[in-house]
């Protein structure tokens, strides 16, 4: 593929800002959850093309995909955990609407 | 041709991201994140990164998504998250959010802009991707051992984690009569 990385860069930066938006405008635990996820791959993306730029025919730069692969790493175990917190607030509270959730005064 | 894909799989995987945070139900967010996940992983592929879009198939939509649909059918929130969404001021304060947003984007773009000069494409040869295995696996057990070390043990403190959450729940439900 022909393409430059910084149009993968650009990829990366309009799914991180979608996954911002999300994260602050929805309301859905579940949902901002997923922004999270969007945004990790948004910074996935973004090793990729440094890896990937930082590569010639000759050497091959595999810094980048080593740290995607932790992030994918992270992201898996984010997601056990905050699921495992929202099951847990479902049953105190019967929702998961971030508004709900103003014990802390957030 | 595998530059006209990339802009075409670039453009559905914006439009599904979009389509996460805009859909009405929690099941509409977590098929459109398929989707643009599907869309990363064939654009890691015409990168060069073989490895790396199975494991974005794999992790990510195998396992991460297939969660992310327990929880939603557990708790039963395909049409309930829905209707509470849309009653809520969802729009509250949107503006200085989406100029945020917008201050963020733009200074991303402006970043990748001025150091325009350093970049060029990288071509792969076909059939041989960037990360070929060997020399990733050489990578992480080699330079990265020590942080594989350390994901292994995060791995293990996330499950210790999700029993511990899971196990104290049920007990208070026992004690506490169900609901």
């Amino acid at each position: 593929m022909n393409v430059p990385s910084e149009h993968l860069l650009v990829l990366a930066a309009g799914l991180f800002a979608i996954g911002v938006l999300g994260f602050l405008i929805r309301r859905n635990v579940i949902i901002v959850l997923m922004c999270i996820e969007l945004m990790l791959n948004a910074a996935n993306l973004t090793f990729l093309a440094a890896s990937r730029q930082h590569s010639t025919a000759q050497v091959v730069n595999l810094d980048g995909a080593v740290f995607s692969i932790f992030v994918i790493l992270v992201a898996a175990c984010e997601a056990a955990v905050g699921l495992a917190l929202i099951i847990a607030l479902f049953r105190l509270k019967q929702t998961v609407e971030s508004d709900a959730l103003s014990e802390m005064k957030g | 041709m595998a530059e006209i894909l990339f802009y075409v799989l670039s453009a559905i995987a914006l439009a599904s991201a979009a389509g996460v945070v805009l859909a009405k139900s929690p099941m509409m967010s977590v098929l459109s994140l398929l989707g643009s996940f599907f869309c990363l992983a064939v654009i890691y592929l015409l990168a060069g990164f073989q490895f790396l879009a199975a494991a974005q198939i794999l992790v990510y939509a195998g396992a991460i998504l297939v969660l992310f649909l327990f929880v939603i059918m557990l708790l039963n929130l395909g049409d309930m998250g829905a209707v509470a969404e849309r009653s809520n001021a969802l729009l509250e304060g949107t503006a200085a959010k989406l100029g945020a947003v917008l201050a963020l984007g733009i200074g991303i773009v402006g970043l990748v802009a001025a150091s325009r000069a350093a970049f060029r494409p990288v071509e792969v040869e076909p059939g041989k991707g960037l990360d070929d295995l060997n020399a990733l696996a050489l990578q992480l057990f080699g330079r990265y051992s020590l942080p594989f070390e350390a994901a292994s043990i995060l791995l293990l403190s996330t499950m210790v984690a999700v029993i511990a959450l899971a196990k104290r729940q049920r007990k208070t439900d026992r004690g506490g009569g169900k609901a």
